[in-house]
């Protein structure tokens, strides 16, 4: 990826590969020199602190803020002119939900880009978009009012538009935050069919104990890219230690680590 | 009197009144149009700003025009120097907000008074001169159709049009960037370009519209019409498509009224007409009128009741209330001594249900509750997915046996 040099055959295999990527507010680098190669196929999280660029390092690689400096490849293009292939489900809170539009309305938006100016959006639309919408669970509430969702539906309905466009990746800014656990639950399981169809997920992920369970890729960052590999090379003590420095203590530390246990919920 | 509004209600008043309506009427379907994407952008108040800079431009432009003819009413390059003007004071607004730690309201502040100022010493200056049309030269104000050339008419009308065609070439551009601008980014759909076209097309209604409306009003067509149009519908083109309807009815309706007497203020009327759509929505409107809220507050109370009825039904508890008793009654689940009838049991049965689902709900999920748009006594399958309810349910059955 350097200027002289060839393009590797595992980042023109990969989904998203990010070289020397560096995003800083007002001289303060908020992402610093990462570098990141995502595995095709793979469900990957991008794990850190409050704080850690996360959000910014996700926002930067789909053009939405500056980057200082960095490249962005998809399949070893240059991402500008991959956008077709890459699909984004914002945080919630990034928009009005008083907005005037139904559900179905705001789904049918991930479809605006295959439509010339003088297509009117009708029934093949509709039916895409109803589509998408059975699958995170939400058909009954197509003509529901965006306003009158909870939390959690307003992320399934965000994730169906992001479904609409079929994506090689998908790139999801903290899908579970506030969200009910039937919901994480539904979401989940559309990511894990995606996987299964060979498309690549990435998802900037904040709980640190449902990392083994939903992932199988993992990237820590704090500013700086501190380790990234397969959960179960990369997941250990040491690193989320590097990564969180004294904000986990050795017992949450020891939990987190260990293999996954299934906790039986009490009402 | 009556006979002439008629007339130029029914397009009978002669071809130029005909034309400058049908004009007037195109206008304000583009500026309904323009200014619902606008405010839901919510930017309407930089259109107050636009509308104000037009002025030094267009006194400019006029003593221009007076110098080299002697008269300074030449429409299309007043029409040209209000829109350099505008645009002007609208890089300004944008550097001053972009460079500053000035908020977007405090620039269009200072720049709206500012350039309005300047275009004031503008006009005394060309009251001195020795031009003819000086007089003419307030109708850019407060509007004024009286008199206005067939020519100057078509101008408008034609303008509009190409207005209207941009907007529904661009529409969808407009609507996924004021949903969600990051996303649209990410669709190529750059928010600062599409931005800068909506405010393109909003510089070009307001300064098409200085003749008919005035400056000081094009506002008001601009903000109306929309906010009128939001008060019956929830979608979004179709909120366009209303206000385009509503803001072409306000123009017609002024435009009319106007050719009473020559002597009205057209843009006055349009924007009282306007006002008076939207009062009327306002009050009548059936999901956000002031009645229906009325109403809904009414029926709101009435489900409290049913319900706590229903439950006092289900519990085996006694019932004093006069309201609740008569709600009860009127359904037939109590007979008049206020025994429970059997379709009152099997009522009370739901309802018990019903609560513990939401209470259950409510324990698991109190965020999620807490946020929700719900009173907790619609049936519950109304606000969450079916897969929800099934998980909810679940967690019920082992203890449906149990008394509670």
């Amino acid at each position: 990826m350097s200027a002289v040099g060839q393009i590797s055959d595992e980042i023109a295999a990969s989904p998203l590969a990010i070289h020397g990527l560096t995003v800083s507010y007002d001289h303060r680098p908020v992402v610093h020199s990462v570098d990141f190669v995502v595995p095709p196929g793979s469900m990957t999280a991008i794990v850190g602190p409050n704080g850690a660029g996360k959000s910014s390092l996700l926002k930067a690689v789909l053009g939405i803020t500056r980057r200082l400096t960095g490249d962005v490849r998809v399949f070893g293009q240059p991402f500008s002119e991959m956008t077709r292939h890459v699909a984004y489900v914002p945080q919630r809170s990034s928009v009005d939900w008083d907005f005037p539009a139904t559900v179905i309305d705001v789904v049918i938006m991930g479809l605006f880009r295959d439509l010339r100016w003088w297509q009117i959006t009708g029934r093949r639309q509709r039916e895409q978009a109803m589509d998408s919408l059975a699958r995170v669970g939400m058909e009954t509430f197509a003509d529901r009012q965006i306003g009158e969702l909870s939390g959690g539906q307003q992320q399934r309905v965000f994730l169906a538009r992001a479904l609409t466009q079929q994506a090689e990746l998908t790139i999801l800014d903290e899908p579970f935050a506030g969200v009910d656990a039937a919901t994480e639950k539904a979401i989940v399981e559309v990511l894990k069919r995606l996987r299964e169809q060979g498309r690549t997920l990435l998802c900037v992920h904040h709980d640190l104990a449902t990392v083994r369970d939903y992932f199988d890729h993992v990237l820590l960052l704090n500013v700086r890219r501190i380790a990234a590999g397969p959960v179960e090379s990369v997941f250990t003590a040491d690193h989320l230690q590097a990564t969180y420095g004294g904000r986990l203590n050795q017992i949450q530390l020891a939990r987190l680590v260990a293999p996954a246990t299934v906790v039986s919920e009490d009402i | 009197m009556i006979e002439v509004w008629w007339s130029a209600l029914t397009f009978t008043l002669g071809y130029n009144t005909s034309l400058v309506t049908i004009g007037a009427m195109l206008l304000g379907a583009g500026a309904g149009m323009i200014g619902t994407f606008v405010l839901l952008r919510k930017r309407s108040l930089v259109s107050d700003a636009i509308s104000h800079a037009t002025l030094p431009g267009l006194a400019l432009a006029f003593i221009a025009a007076g110098l080299v003819q002697g008269d300074g009413r030449w429409l299309p390059g007043l029409l040209m120097g209000a829109a350099a003007s505008a645009a002007l004071g609208l890089w300004l607004v944008q550097l001053i907000s972009a460079r500053t730690r000035l908020g977007e309201d405090a620039a269009i502040g200072a720049v709206l008074s500012t350039f309005f100022s300047f275009g004031v010493v503008l006009i005394t200056f060309i009251q001195s001169m020795n031009v003819t049309g000086q007089s003419g030269l307030t109708d850019y104000l407060v509007g004024s159709t009286a008199g206005m050339l067939a020519s100057e008419a078509k101008l408008i009308a034609v303008c509009a049009l190409g207005l209207l065609a941009a907007i529904f070439v661009l529409r969808r551009d407009f609507l996924m960037v004021c949903f969600d601008a990051p996303f649209a980014g990410t669709q190529g759909v750059s928010a600062w370009r599409v931005d800068l076209l909506m405010l393109t097309l909003l510089m070009a209604v307001v300064v098409i519209g200085l003749k008919v409306t005035g400056l000081i009003l094009i506002v008001a067509l601009t903000i109306i019409p929309p906010v009128t149009a939001r008060f019956w519908t929830n979608r979004p083109l179709r909120m366009v498509v209303l206000a385009a309807l509503l803001g072409a009815l306000s123009a017609y309706l002024g435009v009319t009224l106007s050719s009473i007497n020559e002597g009205l203020p057209t843009g006055s009327l349009i924007v009282l007409a306007a006002f008076g759509l939207f009062m009327v929505s306002f009050l009548l409107s059936p999901q956000r009128g002031a009645f229906a809220t009325l109403l809904a507050h009414q029926r709101f109370r009435r489900r409290v009741h049913l319900r706590q009825g229903l439950l006092a039904v289900a519990r085996d508890e006694p019932i004093f209330d006069g309201l609740t008793l008569r709600l009860l009654q009127r359904r037939g689940y109590i007979r008049r001594d206020g025994v429970a009838t059997p379709a009152g049991h099997s009522a009370a049965r739901d309802a018990e249900h019903e609560e513990r689902l939401w209470a259950l709900y409510r324990r698991r999920y109190p965020d999620d509750a807490l946020h929700q748009e719900h009173s907790g006594l619609e049936p519950i399958a109304r606000v969450l997915p079916p897969d929800a309810i099934t998980a909810l349910e679940a967690l019920l059955q082992p203890r449906a046996g149990e008394p509670t």
